[in-house]
């Protein structure tokens, strides 16, 4: 059984619960009241991202979508690898900045190399 | 962790394989231009220099580097240089295969440069999480090889069945690994050694050895080799059946002889071993046996060879032989790499050498290689020379490799493997010796048209012969290298 006076110290994130459920409220319902309505065709569907969002699963779709995935993981795992680092980084000092500066030097290499090959460019 | 610059400097060959990598790619994104020939150059330069990186480092004594994680071992650096050997006549076989089928790219140089920097780094592995990430170093890089020429649908197949089982395998050693974790709470092989386990540790033990197994292609797991291996282009098919392999199994010694070598669990995985050699040595040369195509016969002769390598495995076990006897075990298994790389690689080199250019459907068949001593007198007396080897006949290095290493198990006891690999051999002399009866005594079939010579390939040919027959006429100085070259640290 918790102390009432242990409580209080909860107040902070119920406080954070009550301006997440208000503020959704409020922006919601204020696209609801001033925002324009054009309930019609690609308006319905969910996200307007390239693939159909209800059908078969056995759909083609572009290879370009998994490039991009891809790209996405690498940039993303890199981020997992940097978030640590910068955590730790007056301890690491100069061989933590070195080792880091490689990695990061090797990765935009590798960007430096997808761009050129024209992998970011949508449109070819 | 401490790092010291000595530490990163021990690395020094895997520094200049990654460099010379990247530095590939980047000349193909900016200096790319009709003529790609000194990519090739490029990738030989880098290529060379970590080989002579490894020759120099030899001499100083076993050190431990980052903290445990790896070694710096008379052992790693021998098999680390025949890695590098074994990409260098990958390279020269890329340059001579691919630019007249105008696919040579930056691309296949740094991808291979890669792998290899991958599997430098698995034979100085000292810890089970670092093998595993030199592990998929090796391999992610060698998927996408096998999938480089994309004419017709075989090296697709190829590579998507070398990916699927790959990832199994590795998935089965990282099993394995785990449960080894689970039991003793050590990654480091020198950690596990001290201390012991009971029977988790034992399935872990089976699961890193079927891990392991996939990767040299071991009888019954070597079900991917032959398609894979046919399916992939002929040079990325000789990088395989050597470095890969040759990796594999330095890893798969390390992790035996220093993890596991304490004579309770030796007593364990020797009569594994045994019979996987067993198995391997006898299905390798029988299936072997049917083949007419030439390309499916070396598949299944590189799996024989897994055989005979996995007998030096089995003699090195320390639970019944004494330290000399594993000592000598090891060296006739490093031996056995260094000369299983060159004759390998130069047999490779011999099938893309006459392998023609457009579609063809039967292109690796056994009378490619008929009229070929009256055409190409040289190619073919270098042809002739690498089965010699491959078979294990004096005077080239495959004989003196048998040698050593039938020796060493006879010496650890193991009489009865020893007689089977010799019989087994005998099984190999057929096929191996029916490449030479085309080549020198069925004429050419009428209406062939021969495939045109090209210098790198002729060159891959005679250099490999030439070794073969110089280190099969003076084997000292390699045996002793593979001799001093027996200090496991920690083992």
């Amino acid at each position: 059984m918790l102390a009432v006076s242990q409580l209080g110290s909860w107040l902070p994130i119920a406080l954070l619960f009550l301006v997440a459920a208000g503020l959704a409220l409020a922006l919601a319902s204020v696209s609801a009241l001033v925002g324009p309505r054009r309930a019609r065709g690609v308006h319905d569907e969910s996200f307007e991202c390239g693939s159909e969002a209800i059908g078969s699963a056995r759909e083609r779709f572009g290879v370009k979508f998994y490039v991009v995935a891809l790209l996405f993981i690498v940039f993303d795992v890199e981020g997992v690898f940097l978030y640590p680092w910068a955590v730790l980084f007056r301890e690491l000092a100069w061989p933590g900045l070195a080792a880091m500066g490689f990695f990061v030097a090797t990765l935009a290499i590798g960007l430096v190399y997808v761009w050129k090959k024209g992998a970011l460019d949508w449109e070819h | 962790m401490p790092v010291s610059l000595a530490d990163i400097l021990a690395l020094l060959p895997e520094i200049l394989l990654s460099l010379g990598a990247l530095l590939l790619m980047m000349t193909e994104v900016f200096l790319a231009g009709a003529r790609r020939g000194y990519q090739a150059l490029l990738a030989a330069l880098f290529t060379a220099a970590a080989f002579a990186a490894f020759l120099a480092q030899r001499g100083g004594g076993p050190r431990v580097l980052f903290g445990g994680f790896a070694v710096s071992d008379g052992f790693a650096l021998f098999a680390g240089a025949t890695i590098c050997a074994g990409l260098l006549v990958t390279v020269v076989l890329g340059a001579g295969f691919l630019a007249p089928r105008s696919a040579e790219r930056g691309e296949f140089y740094a991808l291979a440069l890669l792998a290899a920097a991958g599997m430098c780094l698995l034979v100085r592995a000292e810890d089970l999480l670092f093998v595993f990430i030199a592990l998929e170093l090796m391999s992610v890089p060698t998927y996408a090889l096998v999938a480089y020429l994309r004419t017709g649908d075989r090296p697709s197949e190829a590579a998507f069945k070398y990916f699927l089982l790959g990832a199994f395998s590795s998935a089965l050693f990282l099993y394995g690994a785990a449960l080894v974790f689970g039991a003793t709470g050590r990654t480091s092989l020198s950690g596990i050694a001290a201390a012991g386990g009971g029977k988790l540790l034992l399935a872990g033990l089976a699961l890193v050895i079927a891990g392991l197994s996939f990767k040299i292609a071991a009888v019954p797991f070597h079900m991917w080799a032959p398609d894979v291996y046919e399916g992939a282009s002929t040079p990325v098919t000789a990088f395989m059946a050597v470095g890969v392999k040759a990796a594999s199994f330095a890893v798969l010694t390390r992790i035996l002889v220093t993890a596991f070598g304490a004579p309770a669990l030796a007593a364990v995985w020797q009569p594994l071993v045994v019979a996987l050699a067993l198995l391997t040595m006898v299905f390798g040369n029988l299936l072997a046996l049917t083949q007419r195509n030439v390309k499916r016969m070396l598949a299944y002769s590189s799996v024989a060879h897994a055989g005979y390598l996995l007998v030096a495995v089995a003699a090195a076990s320390r639970g019944f032989s004494g330290p000399s006897a594993r000592g000598e075990a090891v060296s006739s298994l490093l031996f056995y790499l260094a000369a299983y790389t060159l004759t390998t690689a130069g047999a490779f080199g011999a099938l893309a050498a006459l392998e023609r250019m457009g579609p063809d459907p039967q292109p690796w068949d056994l009378d490619r290689f008929a009229g070929l001593a009256k055409r190409r007198p040289w190619a073919a007396a270098a042809t002739a020379m690498l089965m010699l080897s491959l078979a294990g006949i004096p005077p080239t290095v495959g004989f003196i490799g048998k040698l050593l290493v039938f020796k060493a198990a006879v010496d650890a006891g193991l009489v009865p493997l020893a007689i089977a690999g010799v019989l087994a051999s005998v099984v190999g002399l057929y096929y191996y010796l029916r490449v030479v009866v085309v080549m020198y005594m069925q004429p050419a079939p009428l209406g062939s048209v021969p495939t045109p010579a090209s210098w790198p390939l002729d060159l891959v040919l005679v250099a490999t012969a030439t070794l073969v027959l110089l280190f099969g006429l003076a084997p000292a100085g390699l045996a002793n290298a593979a001799l001093s070259s027996t200090g496991l640290l920690g083992g």
